[in-house]
Order: structure tokens, then sequence, then C-alpha cells
């Protein structure tokens, strides 16, 4: 850093909020895809971890592995394969999610009482409707808790994905180090643990909403 | 094993004739209620939508399922606009068992499965709720299979008794005639050694045999029985008081006495001693 130079320059961020806005969607974006693709591939190989108990060792194994990846390695043997793209973004933010995610759902499904399950066959739920109706609802608290820290692991690694050309606001941290420049580095950091908070706690009030019989009694 | 959650490895099992390995399961079982000990409500669905379930898996118009919803939320003493709405973690134990036999009637079934229903709530609650069910289950009409390992709820609420031993059964009849021939001594061991005493509970006043009627003044004392009231009732009374018989009386109509002669002789008859 330059001697003299303050740590940070408000009239540069006063400058650049366009470009802050437009990082920051695209920091939404790159999270938003992620936990989405993420969810649809973790529910599936869920979904099979649960009618085929024996293949959910290997399941977590293999997503066990992928999550012990660097993230920098990760996208350094990606990049050869699908360039300096939004695709090699999203392998790998989308691979660091799935072990939380099936390791959730899985433990939320398997975590409904077992009268319950036994009361709604009973009365005459189709496996289906169980799972639906029955299942996955009370599994919602718990898989939420795998969504919440899935989402604060790849806002996290989003800015990890500057390196690759994208970033959202880990554009600014990279631009900060390369020209010891204070200001836009503390933008990318601090904004994204704010953005971070923010997702979180609006999670919270999502899944309180959708859960309103874990607020009673 | 008759909803088929457990399938038969042989024999026929019949509903209304019709053999239940012929149906399919989920169609057999939203016709058959079925209550567990541990109740099982869905604890993410209203007190209502738990009630309603069946009724919502067989397509009910919604207007119908609401209206049946608070006929039995009223039918198990519920005021239906105050717990309509409720979670099942917003119940007691009792409460909560009540909701699982409405539940399993919504769909008005001919047929009820009740598995150790009133096993895990306290005594007293127990009591009212076998009370609240013998009741509704004769206003209701419907057939109930009940499990239970207390030999006095089975005689107090069935109308006929089954006792199974290590997986056979040992002994199928009416509570009066298990208490007064029990098939052997395993029943005999299982009814217990008072079974006297719970038949006589079985039996009322009006049935006994009863002296011709005496001067009242003659029984100064003596308690006053109804016909409607058990013999175990009516003994306790008896012996309570001084002269050891009861003045039956029917309202108005005095009936005749009743003496402990009597009922040692029901007993002693009915045990074929």
């Amino acid at each position: 850093m330059t001697p003299g130079e303050p740590l940070i320059r408000w009239d540069w961020i006063a400058s650049h909020l366009d470009e802050i806005g437009f990082r920051l969607w695209e920091h939404f974006e790159l999270t938003t895809i992620a936990i989405v693709a993420g969810l649809v591939i973790a529910f599936g190989l869920s979904f099979v971890a649960l009618r085929a108990p024996r293949l959910y060792p290997p399941i977590t194994g293999v997503t066990g592995i992928l999550y012990t990846i660097p993230s920098l390695a990760l996208f350094a043997f990606l990049v050869p394969y699908t360039g300096f793209t939004i695709l090699t973004a999203e392998i790998g933010l989308v691979s660091y999610t799935l072990l939380i995610l099936i390791r959730n759902i899985v433990a939320g499904v398997r975590g409904v009482p077992a009268e319950v399950r036994e009361a709604a066959r009973g009365m005459g739920y189709t496996d289906r409707q169980i799972l639906w109706r029955v299942e996955l609802p009370l599994a919602l608290a718990v898989i939420f808790a795998g969504i919440r820290v899935a989402t604060i692991t790849t806002i996290g690694l989003v800015t990890v994905t500057a390196l690759i050309g994208e970033g959202g606001l880990g554009y600014f941290i990279l631009f900060g180090i390369q020209l010891f420049f204070s200001t836009p580095l503390l933008v990318g950091a601090v904004g994204s643990v704010l953005f971070a908070i923010v997702v979180d706690g609006s999670l919270v009030l999502v899944q309180r909403s959708l859960t309103p019989w874990s607020r009673v009694a | 094993m008759v909803n088929r959650l457990i399938e038969p490895t042989s024999g026929e099992i019949l509903i209304d004739g019709q053999n239940v390995l012929t149906e399919d399961p989920t169609q057999l079982r939203r016709r058959i209620g079925y209550v567990i000990q541990q109740v099982g409500l869905f604890p993410h669905r209203t007190i209502g939508q738990n009630v309603a379930t069946v009724p919502e898996l067989l397509g009910w118009p919604d207007a119908r399922i609401r209206a049946r919803v608070d006929e039995l939320l009223s039918l198990i003493g519920f005021d239906p606009a105050r717990m309509r709405d409720r979670y099942p973690a917003q119940l007691s134990g009792g409460e909560r068992q009540r909701v699982g036999v409405a539940r399993a009637m919504a769909a008005e079934p001919p047929l009820m499965l009740m598995d150790e229903p009133f096993g895990a709530v306290d005594p007293i609650v127990r009591e009212r709720l076998q009370n609240e069910f013998l009741q509704l289950q004769r206003t209701q009409g419907i057939t109930v299979i009940f499990v239970t390992h207390d030999i006095d709820e089975a005689i107090k609420l069935g109308d006929r008794v089954a006792i199974m031993r290590a997986g056979k059964l040992v002994q199928f009849a009416p509570p009066a005639e298990l208490l007064a021939h029990p098939a052997d001594d395993f029943v005999a061991r299982f009814v217990g050694s008072d079974r006297g005493l719970k038949r006589l509970a079985l039996l009322t006043v009006g049935g006994a045999e009863l002296d011709p009627p005496v001067d009242p003044s003659r029984l100064d004392g003596a308690p006053v029985l109804s016909p409607a009231m058990s013999l175990r009732d009516a003994l306790a009374e008896m012996l309570a008081s001084e002269k050891q018989v009861g003045m039956v009386r029917d309202g108005d109509r005095y009936l005749g006495v009743l003496t402990l002669s009597h009922i040692g002789k029901i007993l002693r008859i009915e045990d074929g001693q």
C-alpha cells in the first residue's frame, strides 16, 4: 500500500457505485445458481440414498472427497476443459454444496418419528405421498439448516472465482490485491460478509414462514 | 395384518365377505380407521388438517370435509373454532389421543383398528378416554378391533375378547363368559383371582333374582338400588350398610330385595361350581 494513502477512499466508492451494484448482483446470481443446482442434484441423490440405504455411504464418500478438494485446485483443474466461464465457476460451487445438502436432507427425512410414518401408511398414504406430504415437510427445518450453511459457504467461495474471471464482489478483492489498493479490497471483503449476513437472515425468515408449526408451544 | 401393514403368510382375512388380499392395500387402508399407541399425529398439520387426512385422500369436497372435521371435533368434546387451527404440539397427551381417534373415524370407516390406543396416558385420563370411546363406539356403530395388554380394559370395552398367548388364540368369548369359564389356567390367571368381582361389574341388578318386596320399614338403612346399576356397585353399597341387603327400585316402582345370597348364587352358577 502506498504510504499516506487512507485505508478507505470514500470518493472511490462513490464513483464506483454502479460497478459495486453490478458485482453484487453477479455475486447473488452465482450463489443462487449454485444453491438451486446443488439442491436439485442433492435431492436426486438423497432420494436414491433413502430408497437404497446401501448407496448412502458411497454417495457421501464421493461428495465428501469433492468437498475436500481445495477450491483453487479445482478451478485450475477445470479451466483446461471448460475455460474461464461461468460453467467452471458453477461446477466448483455446486460440488461444494452437495455434501452438506445431502447429509441434511437424508438426516431430516430419517429423523421423522416412526409413529408418524406408520400412522401415515396405516391411513392409506402411498409411499410417494408419505415422502412429499409428511417426510419432506417435517424434514424442512433440518434441510434449511443445511441450505443456510451451504449458502454461506458458497457466498465465500464465489469470491475465489474471481481468479477465473467471475467472482462477484471477489473481483474487488482480487483487484485490490493486485493494485495494493485497500479500498476495493475492503469493499469486496466487507461487502461479501454483509451480503452473507443479509442472505442468512432472509433464509431464517423464509424457513419460519414455511414451518409455522415449529413456532408454537 | 388386517390393513396389510404386515402381509399374512397364510389364511384369509375377510371384511364384509371380501378377502383383504384382493384389494389394493392403499385403498383398503383408507376405509379402515387406524389408531396406534403413540398416536402419530402429523406435527406439521393442524388438528383440523390431521382429522381431515383420510377424507382428503378420498377426495371429498372441501365443504363436506370441513363439516365432518367440526362434527368430529365436537364429538370428542372440543370446541371446533378454538381447536381446529392448533398444532398437535399445543395439546396434552390425552387430547392428542382423542384427536387420533377422531382422525381414524373421519371417513366413517365400518372398521377400526386400535393398537393399545390408551396405553400411553395416565390412569385417570385413560379411564375418561375409555368411557368416551365406549359411548362413541356405541352411538356410531363401528366395529373395532382393539389390542390391549390390560385385561380390565378388554373386559370393560370388549363385546368379545380374544386372548392370545405366544401367538396362539387360547380363548375367544364375551367378557362375562371369559370370567365365568376361563378356557385354561393361563386365562384364569390372566383374568385374575378377582374375576368373580370383575364379572359382577358386567352384570346388572336388573338381571339378578330378587326376593319379593317386603315392608320398606323393615329395610331401614338399606341402600336403594336401580336395575341399571352393576352388581359390583350394588354389592359395595350393600356391604357398607348395616342390613347387607338392597332395596331395588326402578324410579317409583319397588321391584324387590337383593341379598348377598343372591349375589353369591350368581357367582356359583356362572362358575359352574
